[in-house]
């Protein structure tokens, strides 16, 4: 009972927990951007398409979802002081969301959404259950409960919530659940998943990184709560004026809320890289720092729909708005996020034990970092270019942006595999 | 599986299974002393089998014994590696009082403090000729190993089961040169720590709250001087560290003793 590891109060989750994770991420990016490439006139239709919307789910769960969960996995328990409760859930967790994805992305694409369908939805909804079960006995058992963890601990309840509606959703194309058809639903289900999902994780973890990594003093948990609540009351107040159907001008209360939210993010951003101790930023956190600029992007297209249509009906801003969110702003930050973390967990994987022995390899130099820094320019190149493709309805420049987006995809399952395997 | 056998450490045992730590000290009372954790960091990383059946007074078999219910692999032809020890070296009995420093440990240890450094430090101040007496509740082996290879003469002087007086006799002024360092990228942990023993510059960041641990690293290794190296009680292996080490040009051996329980000597090569 004194031995220092089975009541040490911190504890790293084990690789292979977390590992899987990146693994299904990466393909899932790389599928994503191989059916973009197939399927660039989907860009030019009505957003909501079945390619459309299975690109979005290989988007959103496969790449975006599954590294945030194998992300977190790892991250949490440091962010709490504790360790992860469950390493068996974890597993059935990725299980379950593995198989639950493709179930799902291909019911999309065939606009099946009868046994396929449902199947997927319940698959991963049991997956995001896991997570959140993890979670939740992770943290009754830690003693430190900080503004990090309940930025992540609420983003995966809007997880759930965004989850749960979208299976509602899909058992609403066979049998009559809600009133009104799927579709009308659409923009609540994806602001859920965007605002309160993504949004809040991102801010939650990024809040404590992206500091960490500048190697920044900077501190303001004043702030922080001000960025949560503005989130918060942001997305509830989008979710009252949906379901009461409001005039469509009053959905400027939430864009301003989570505007002024993200603002506050952005400053809080950048007092800790003013106050940076590292003086040179290297390219993973640059990365992230566009990242950071990114979700503005998306807010000013929106306020532009509002501004100028005074309804959500204008196709290609909405795809726009869409893309920018999902290959602009969330993908840029797990571009750079991945080689700021996984090089980590590998190099704790192989040579922790030996670190005493002899020299020992930088973590940084697991991957190749020439092929990171040309996965940034052909990253931002297919993204400004896809973008101008789905402003002017042209199928030929989003061939052109598509291209550069498969290619990125290639480049960063290289290096990412590359790290997968690395042996000492 | 776990092959074990009379030069495996014991801190080795403990990690790999949580039941070794009573197994052990079912062996003899005199294990207790692994319960307290303090004791349980200078020793068991630092002592073998061998040493620890020395230190008992009891068989390596024992421990072979007990180990092997847990699902050890016992490897028993591995012969411990000796070392010699001289009765009553002649260079006791040729000191007098004034030529012997003692340092009595024995508060120290019980207050918790590790006397390593303490101990070195003492060390430093020992002229040719002179001897350090160090007072403790059991045999220092580790320290012996370490001065041995300095070129000090050792002798352990056990008067009782709780109290042994080694004495550290420092021969000549030139004895320190033999360990003067190779070139440090293959060097070990053992290589390195005999390097800086010196020179060691220590901290604890295990009660710090992130990302002070990494803050103040980089603070003291930014005082270090090219001489000295910084020895880190960590909680983990601060990974994001290492490419902050590599960008100042420093290098650095883990040592992982238990999950919770990890040093880190960072030096200049």
């Amino acid at each position: 009972m004194f031995i220092a590891g089975a009541n040490s109060p911190i504890k790293n989750t084990s690789y292979k927990v977390v590992l899987p994770f990146y693994g299904y991420a990466a393909l899932s990016f790389l599928v994503a951007t191989i059916l973009l490439f197939n399927n660039t006139s989907a860009f030019t239709q009505h957003y909501f398409s079945p390619h459309t919307l299975a690109i979005t789910h290989t988007m959103a769960l496969g790449w975006g979802t599954m590294i945030i969960l194998g992300a977190s996995h790892q991250l949490f328990p440091v962010m709490i002081e504790g360790k992860l409760h469950s390493n068996f859930l974890a597993y059935l967790s990725f299980f379950f969301a593995a198989v639950g994805i493709p179930f799902l992305v291909t019911a999309f694409y065939k606009f099946d959404m009868s046994f396929i369908a449902q199947t997927g939805a319940v698959l991963i909804n049991l997956a995001v259950l896991c997570y959140l079960a993890n979670l939740w006995l992770s943290i009754a058992n830690s003693k430190s409960k900080n503004i990090h963890a309940i930025f992540a601990f609420t983003a995966v309840l809007w997880l759930f919530t965004t989850t749960l509606l979208g299976l509602l959703l899909i058992w609403n194309f066979t049998t009559h659940i809600f009133s009104e058809g799927s579709l009308y639903f659409l923009s609540l289900h994806a602001h859920l998943g965007i605002i309160g999902w993504f949004l809040l994780m991102i801010m939650g973890v990024g809040s404590r990184l992206i500091p960490m990594f500048l190697i920044s003093k900077y501190e303001n948990k004043k702030m922080l709560w001000w960025i949560y609540s503005l989130i918060n009351v942001g997305l509830i107040s989008f979710i009252f004026i949906f379901l009461s159907s409001l005039k469509t001008q009053l959905y400027f209360v939430p864009i301003v809320l989570v505007g002024i939210g993200v603002v506050l993010f952005g400053i809080f951003i950048y007092r800790s890289y003013a106050q940076r101790i590292r003086k040179k930023v290297d390219g993973q956190v640059k990365m992230s720092l566009l990242s950071v600029v990114l979700v503005v992007v998306p807010i000013i297209i929106l306020a532009i729909i509002i501004l100028l249509f005074a309804t959500l009906s204008n196709i290609q801003l909405v795809l726009l708005y869409g893309f920018t969110i999902f290959f602009g702003w969330i993908t840029t930050i797990i571009l750079g996020m991945t080689f700021k973390t996984l090089p980590f967990i590998i190099w704790n994987k192989v040579y922790s034990s030996i670190a005493g022995i002899g020299k020992t390899p930088n973590p940084k130099e697991l991957f190749s970092s020439r092929i990171f820094m040309a996965n940034g320019v052909t990253y931002l190149i297919g993204f400004i270019i896809f973008g101008l493709g789905i402003i002017q309805s042209s199928v030929l420049i989003l061939n052109i942006g598509s291209i550069f987006l498969l290619i990125t995809a290639v480049l960063y399952n290289f290096n990412v595999f590359k790290i997968l395997f690395h042996k000492a | 599986m776990n092959k074990i056998n009379a030069n495996t450490k014991i801190a080795h045992l403990l990690k790999a299974h949580p039941d070794a730590l009573e197994a052990i000290i079912s062996i003899d009372a005199k294990f207790n002393k692994l319960r307290n954790p303090l004791l349980r960091k200078v020793l068991a990383g630092r002592t073998s089998i061998s040493m620890a059946s020395k230190m008992a007074g009891c068989k390596v078999d024992d421990f072979f014994n007990k180990l092997k219910p847990l699902g050890f692999e016992i490897d028993a032809d591995t012969l411990p590696i000796v070392e010699e020890k001289k009765n009553l070296p002649a260079f006791i009995s040729s000191l007098t009082k004034s030529q012997i420093i003692d340092f009595d440990v024995r508060e120290l240890l019980a207050s918790g403090i590790d006397p390593l450094t303490l101990i070195l430090d003492k060390v430093k101040s020992v002229q040719a000729g002179e001897a350090l007496k160090v007072i403790n509740t059991f045999e220092p082996v580790p320290l012996i190993k370490m001065l041995e290879k300095k070129g000090f003469d050792v002798y352990a002087d056990i008067i009782s089961n709780d109290l042994v007086e080694t004495y550290f006799f420092k021969k000549s002024e030139d004895s320190e040169i033999e360990v003067k360092p190779k070139d440090g990228a293959d060097s070990g942990w053992d290589e390195i720590m005999q390097r800086f023993m010196d020179n060691l510059v220590t901290v604890d960041v295990r009660n710090l709250e992130m990302p002070q641990p990494m803050l103040t690293i980089l603070s003291e290794i930014d005082k270090l001087t090219n001489e000295k190296a910084l020895y880190v009680t960590h909680k983990r292996i601060p990974v994001f560290l290492l490419p902050e080490l590599a960008d100042r040009k420093f290098d650095y051996r883990i040592k992982e003793v238990a999950e919770g329980e990890v040093y880190l000597l960072i030096f200049k090569n």
